[in-house]
């Protein structure tokens, strides 16, 4: 079967081990995620100001290139992305004057009212699929592994995009029980990574990743699961940077819950892009020998 | 020879129906045939910027116009569109842009390269103003796009019929000059993405180590011809004429790898 | 401007052989080339080189007595733009190591190479930096790059050939030499040549090729080549500087006869102004604009001889001006496109040349003035050309065929320029054929000059279309783009050596062109006009006639 495909530009680049491993893991479940044929960046940030319509302009046109192309869904795997895409998607369908103004601007494309539905993968799973599908598709089931999922702020709020409820989230950990790991929970699941201060105030953003660290470890993870590349870079790549002269904290692999998938099903570990990832994390599975029987 | 031959550029005795046109807002009546850029002549402009090729391919002549009571802005090369009634039109000879300088030796290629040149990629809010103003009808939000997310290979495809006009710039809400970026992505694209001529390197070496040397002497010594003293058509000359009619030509269906029957000062 | 009803009847006739014409085509039967001897008479009788009317001989200068276009004539015959005694030469407004006149593929490449000698450069041109008869090149460049099928060996027997064997062979000999690494280089430089997927080269034919050898870009291989040689030439602002619209005027030279720079006009503010250089690189291109015979050209606007008429006054020789390309395939209708090039390429992938009753009467590969011969025979005497609305006569070039034998949206895909223009039109190019005529389009001849590009004159390089020899009579296609990066490269290279170790200084000078000024008068030969042209004048008469107070210097106001 065939789904809308959204990558964004990180996914592209960077973050080609978080598209890859879900390329062809849902080819392994039978779904072909088809690239739209045409789209842009989906604007990243989400504008705060109430009337500024301008950052609208790049979602929604993704949002048209996926309905010209026939598709009633499109499935996206980043969380800003995600998010970007949805909250676009809401104005669209609930702000008729906003949207007029919208269409009205971009008057060489068809208009739209916000047919199309934006899914993350992890609901696509959910709903599509089925928990008990995807137990039953798993070959290697990461048992023994205490996974933390890291939900970050972009997936759960505001409430009306979220791909669960912002109070008590529990996709990603139906997720990990799914595909055989054991669920850590841990109370920074939802604090923010500090993402784009990282550039304003990077000393903000320290604090706040060290805090996820932390909250993490003490609650025994051996990984962290992510959905977003700017959540990795902060969490992951300037992890050897942030946790420097800490020496209650050790390494914490991360990865993308795509590449947790991908494991699980059994694929080989060049589907993986490993390269893309930290030293700790490719450690970490050559320790557990992991992708063990791929 | 008849008169057919004899076709000038100039616009000759018109018999064809008048159209008002607005040169920068000023009314002439032109004939209904012309290009934008004859009309202007016609008008008494003499070009010295906004004409180069006169041919569609250099981009000297982007020009803007509008239709009275419509309020798209249309575009066109004024020496390719055809006048339309009350049309008010201005060219863009020059429109201020930014290009990097790079160091084209020490590039290698990445996308993270073009990303450093041209950090205002990122300010793109796909308007796609660009793309609607564009001559051309090059896609250039899309090749914009595709930039951003490091797709070289396809930014070079979809921008490669730019003339470099510069429409584009002139409307991008992120200021960028969307031509040179591409520019620079397209060098990109041919020497590093592309895939790889061995053979036309593999030519390069044998010319250099003289593997053709004697038997293009062989040729050299045989003359030429001075047009303008018969002495000259020698029997060295005939040798070379006999030579040029015996050479085996490629068929016009021929696959890539056909070979002439014989060996003669080629590669072994 | 859709073809009218009358034109669509005829294209009727074009459907009707087509089939057949396909048929023999892929068995690999041709219509049959013209014998050397028959392609001698038809040029004899139909190209209009021969027109005896259409040229004379040139009363002054090193070439006296040479007949050639009245139109070139009249401007080797004119004196300076500017009195030589009202420009002060001791009061230099750029003074630079190599300057390099005109912004084309040759000038361009030229700026190159000599910056990589060390050199600083100044490039002068008349518009801006490629709006250049490089820019407008559609169908290839020639280079043997495939060595188990072509070797500069074949390349030169076909050059000698395509120029009736009047080329200098030391001058081909370099030409075809260097072209696979022309190649290389341009491909380094990132230039984006068509390529199939193992990375060979794509090639086709081309008139008067005995192997596929034309190598492309999509069908704007110029513009392909201009950008990229361009955009290079923009990394090093440093070292090249470019002057545009400011074409040179006159060529100064020292009091040792040494070259030592120009006299550049802006033609924004009028003013003329200096530069002294150690050396200069003449690449001004060619000459359309003149419009030989009231011929239409391919050319860009300032494709007006320029250079040719300066360097003459200096004392260069010309050579092979008596013979003047004209392209087989202009556009004839519709008429906005008037003159516009369609690219050999069309023929070299097989499209055929019919008649108003749609039957071959010609090779489509045959030699460019060969075609172009048969093409205006076809109308003029035999009558059978097709007649436009607007009462002249065109060939059918019939591109829908290449779409019925490689398969549909052919044509579009490898002509996409030319698809698009026509598209404007109305006019679906894979699917009704186009009118051609044949249209001024590359000046064969030029100044004379040796394969390391020096003249007679120290100091002063040749590069590109203003030189001759290298094609002799007549050039073929592809062979002008690879000239260009050829000589412009060697140009460059030996101007910018010569620059900074064999350069003399000396007192600058003009007085070769009061010289040549006195000539003219001593010649009685009419003394008002003046050169070089610059650009061409399209001002109408209705307009002429009210401009009461205009001033005219030549052809500008
Ligand atoms: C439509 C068309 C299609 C062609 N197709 C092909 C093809 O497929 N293959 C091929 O091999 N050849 C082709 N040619 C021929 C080839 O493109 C030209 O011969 C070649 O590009 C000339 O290069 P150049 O650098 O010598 O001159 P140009 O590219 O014309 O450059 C000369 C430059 O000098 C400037 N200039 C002129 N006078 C002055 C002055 N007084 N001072 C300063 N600057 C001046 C001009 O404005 C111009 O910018 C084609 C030509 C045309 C017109
Ligand atoms: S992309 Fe920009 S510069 Fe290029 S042709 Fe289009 S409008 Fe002109
Ligand atoms: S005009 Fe500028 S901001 Fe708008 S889509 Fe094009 S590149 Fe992006
Ligand atoms: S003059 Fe070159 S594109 Fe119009």
């Amino acid at each position: 079967m065939k789904i809308g495909y959204y990558p964004g530009c990180t996914l592209k680049t960077k973050a080609k081990n978080l598209e890859d491993a879900a390329i062809k893991s849902m080819a392994a479940l039978g779904y072909e995620m088809v690239e739209l044929d045409r789209w842009n960046c989906c604007g990243a940030v989400y504008s705060l100001a109430d009337d500024d319509l301008v950052h609208f302009l790049a979602p929604v046109r993704d949002l048209i290139r996926a309905h010209d192309q026939g598709f009633d869904k499109v499935v996206t795997l980043c969380s800003m992305c995600y998010n970007t895409l949805a909250r676009a998607n809401l104005l669209m369908r609930d702000d008729e004057v906003k949207r007029d103004a919208l269409n009205d601007f971009m008057e060489e494309e068809n208009d739209y009212k916000g047919e199309v539905e934006v899914v993350h993968l992890l609901n696509f799973i959910r709903d599509e699929i089925g928990w008990d599908k995807l137990r039953d598709a798993v070959k290697v089931p990461l048992e023994g592994l205490n996974f933390a999922p890291y939900y970050g702020c972009t997936l759960t709020r505001p409430e009306e995009v979220g791909i669960d409820s912002p109070k008590d989230p529990v996709v990603f950990q139906a997720f990990i029980e799914a595909i055989g790991g054991n669920i850590v929970d841990f109370p920074a699941s939802q604090t923010c990574c500090g993402s784009y201060q990282i550039i304003s105030n990077p000393e903000a953003a320290k604090a706040t990743t060290l805090e996820i660290l932390t909250s993490a470890s003490d609650a025994k993870a051996d990984a962290l699961v992510l959905s977003c590349p700017l959540c990795e870079y902060n969490i992951g790549r300037r992890q050897d940077e942030i946790i420097k002269g800490n020496d209650k904290l050790e390494n914490l692999p991360t990865f993308y819950f795509t590449q947790l998938l991908a494991i699980a099903l059994g694929l080989p570990i060049e589907d993986l892009k490993l390269e893309l990832n930290t030293n700790s994390t490719k450690a970490f599975l050559e320790q557990k020998g992991l992708p063990a029987l791929a | 020879m008849s008169d057919t031959a004899v076709v000038t550029e100039e616009v000759q005795e018109v018999k064809a129906e008048m159209v008002p046109v607005y040169i920068m807002g000023k009314r002439y009546d032109v004939p209904n045939s012309l290009t934008i850029m004859k009309a202007m002549e016609y008008a008494g402009y003499q070009y010295i910027r906004g004409a180069g090729c006169r041919g569609g391919v250099c981009g000297a002549c982007a020009t803007v116009y509008r239709l009275p009571g419509d309020y798209h802005i249309r575009v066109g090369l004024a020496c390719q569109t055809v006048v339309e009634p009350n049309m008010y039109l201005t060219q863009i000879p020059f429109f201020p842009a930014n290009r990097a300088v790079y160091d084209w030796e020490n590039i290698k290629g990445e996308a993270e390269e073009v990303f450093q040149a041209y950090p205002e990629l990122f300010r793109c809010l796909a308007c796609n103003a660009c793309t609607k103003v564009c001559p051309m009808d090059v896609p250039v939000m899309d090749y914009v796009a595709a930039i951003k997310r490091g797709d070289l290979e396809k930014a070079a495809e979809l921008s490669f019929d730019c003339i470099q006009c510069g429409l584009c710039a002139t409307r991008c809400m992120a200021e960028m000059a969307q031509y040179h970026i591409a520019q620079m992505v397209r060098r990109i694209n041919g020497k590093f993405i592309a895939p790889h001529s061995e053979h036309c390197h593999k030519q390069v070496e044998a010319i250099k180590s003289g593997y053709y040397t004697d038997k293009i002497k062989e040729v050299m010594e045989l003359g030429t011809v001075d047009p303008f003293d018969d002495s000259t058509k020698t029997d060295k000359i005939d040798k070379l004429i006999e030579l040029y009619k015996a050479r085996e030509t490629e068929p016009h269906t021929a696959v890539e790898d056909w070979k002439p029957e014989s060996d003669f000062a080629l590669l072994k | 401007m859709p073809y009218p009803d009358s034109l669509k009847q005829l294209i009727k006739k074009v459907e009707e052989t087509r089939p057949e014409r396909i048929v023999k085509k892929k068995a690999g039967e041709e219509f049959p080339a013209l014998s050397l001897d028959d392609r001698g008479k038809v040029l004899q009788a139909f190209h209009p080189d021969v027109k005896e009317e259409g040229r004379r001989a040139i009363e002054i200068g090193p070439n006296k007595g040479y007949r050639i276009a009245n139109e070139m004539v009249d401007l080797l015959e004119a004196k300076s733009r500017v009195n030589p005694e009202d420009v002060d030469l001791s009061n230099v407004d750029y003074e630079t190591d190599v300057l390099v006149i005109g912004g084309g593929g040759a000038g361009t490449a030229a700026a190159l190479l000599a910056q990589e000698q060390g050199a600083k450069v100044i490039i002068a041109t008349k518009l801006r930096h490629g709006d250049a008869n490089t820019m407008m090149a559609e169908g290839g460049i020639q280079a043997a790059t495939k060595g188990w099928k072509d070797s500069p060996y074949y390349h030169y027997l076909d050059v000698m050939g395509g120029g009736h064997f009047t080329n200098k062979p030391e001058l081909v000999e370099t030409l075809t030499n260097e072209a696979p690494d022309v190649i290389r280089w341009l491909l380094e430089m990132g230039c984006n040549f068509s390529k199939y997927p193992d990375g060979i080269l794509k090639t086709m034919h081309g008139g008067g090729t005995s192997r596929k050898r034309m190598h492309y870009a999509a069908d704007i291989t110029g513009a392909e080549m201009m950008r990229t040689v361009r955009d290079e030439s923009r990394n090093r602002p440093d070292d090249i500087t470019v002057i545009e619209f400011s074409p040179a005027v006159e060529l100064i030279l020292n009091d040792k006869g040494h070259c030592a720079g120009a006299v550049l006009y802006n033609m924004e503010t009028a003013e003329y102004v200096v530069v002294k250089a150690k050396s200069v690189v003449m690449a001004t291109g060619g000459s359309g604009r003149l419009h030989v015979q009231n011929f239409m050209t391919t050319n860009h606007y300032g494709a007006t001889g320029d250079g040719i008429v300066i360097a003459y006054r200096a004392g260069v020789p010309i050579c092979f001006l008596h013979t003047i390309q004209y392209h087989p395939t202009g556009v004839i209708f519709p008429e906005q496109a008037e003159g516009i090039l369609i690219t050999e390429k069309f023929r070299g992938a097989g499209a055929n040349l019919v008649n108003v009753e749609g039957n071959q009467f010609v090779f489509e590969r045959e030699p460019r003035d060969i075609e172009a011969a048969c093409i205006i025979k076809e109308c003029v005497n035999v009558n059978k050309g097709v007649p436009t609305p607007s009462g002249k006569f065109g060939i059918w070039l019939d591109s829908p065929m290449l779409d019925a034998m490689f398969g549909e949206g052919y044509v579009k895909k490898e002509f996409p320029g030319k698809h698009i223009l026509f598209s404007r039109f109305g006019i679906d190019i894979g699917l009704e054929p186009m009118l051609i005529y044949p249209t001024l389009h590359y000046q064969n001849g030029g100044l004379e000059f040796q394969a390391d590009s020096t003249t007679k004159i120290p100091g002063l390089f040749i590069a590109g279309e203003v030189g001759g020899g290298t094609h002799g009579e007549n050039r073929l296609m592809g062979n002008s783009l690879l000239d260009i990066m050829v000589y412009g490269r060697i140009s460059g290279e030996n101007a910018g050596k010569y620059a900074l170790n064999g350069a003399q200084d000396g007192d600058l000078s003009l007085e070769h062109v009061a010289k040549y000024n006195a000539e003219i008068e001593a010649a009685d030969i009419d003394g008002s006009r003046i050169a070089p042209m610059l650009l061409p004048d399209y001002t109408l008469e209705h307009v002429k006639e009210k401009q009461l107070t205009a001033n005219y210097e030549g052809t500008m106001r």
